[in-house]
């Protein structure tokens, strides 16, 4: 569920990037606010408890960046979803060649069929062959 | 007795938010409060480091958030454990010990 939340965030933030950074900047707010209002319970005078308070927090805008970029991040490990993306290729392939193998042979459209699906095959698996190899080198 | 302030370690940040967050829901300053609070103010943490890393765990799904009001009524970002943040804070301590463990044994060595 949390998942699902971070990538809804994910989408958010990529559709709407002020309102992010906006909500971002309201966050790292309040907790300068926060710390201005426990600097002067603990004594300081409202200035040097809000300076103080900025201090401590260090770099506004380079923390809200940050802050921000991680927003616009994928929720998920790149190559999981590269991974999820070639499982559907080859499944989608297997199928097919079923689905052309089944095929009646005495038609015309069958017969072009499995030397589609056949060329498909060939190829991807060449180009796999070609990818390993160059991995190897 | 006085106390030396530590620095944190790398990636020991985290497992204090979430260690923190193990205790109920919080905003980003009541997570810093909780951390001094619960290391008896030994850790120092830059308070502004807390948000980037918050965000990240966020992306993990780790721990999740939500706006709603603060004791001073004004508006704040509440963060929570997931159920998988509380299985990776865990994993966490049990690195963690089993790191200070062999660091320990080390260090006793003569």
């Amino acid at each position: 569920m949390s998942r699902i939340k971070a990538t809804i965030q994910f989408l958010h933030a990529w559709q709407h990037p002020e309102q992010n950074a906006a909500e971002v900047e309201e966050e790292l707010r309040f907790h300068i606010a926060k710390r201005t209002v426990d600097n002067i319970e603990s004594g300081m005078t409202p200035n040097a408890a809000e300076l103080a308070a900025r201090e401590s927090f260090g770099d506004f805008h380079r923390i809200k960046t940050e802050c921000c970029d991680i927003s616009r991040d994928l929720p998920f490990d790149f190559n999981l979803l590269r991974m999820g993306i070639y499982i559907a290729i080859a499944v989608l392939a297997g199928v097919t060649a079923l689905w052309a193998v089944n095929m009646p042979h005495h038609n015309f459209a069958g017969v072009l069929w499995q030397l589609v699906t056949i060329a498909i095959l060939a190829r991807a698996l060449v180009m796999g062959r070609r990818k390993k190899r160059t991995q190897d080198y | 007795m006085s106390k030396s302030k530590a620095g944190l370690l790398q990636g020991t940040l985290d497992m204090l938010i979430l260690k923190a967050l193990s205790l109920g829901a919080l905003h980003g300053y009541g997570i810093g409060q909780r951390i001094a609070q619960i290391s008896d103010d030994t850790l120092k943490i830059e308070e502004g480091s807390l948000y980037p890393g918050l965000y990240r765990l966020e992306r993990r799904g780790w721990i999740e958030s939500e706006w709603d009001v603060s004791d001073n009524n004004q508006r704040a970002k509440f963060y929570k454990l997931t159920r998988s943040g509380r299985k990776q804070l865990i994993i966490e301590e049990q690195n963690w010990e089993r790191l200070a463990g062999a660091t320990m044994k080390a260090l006793r060595a003569s």
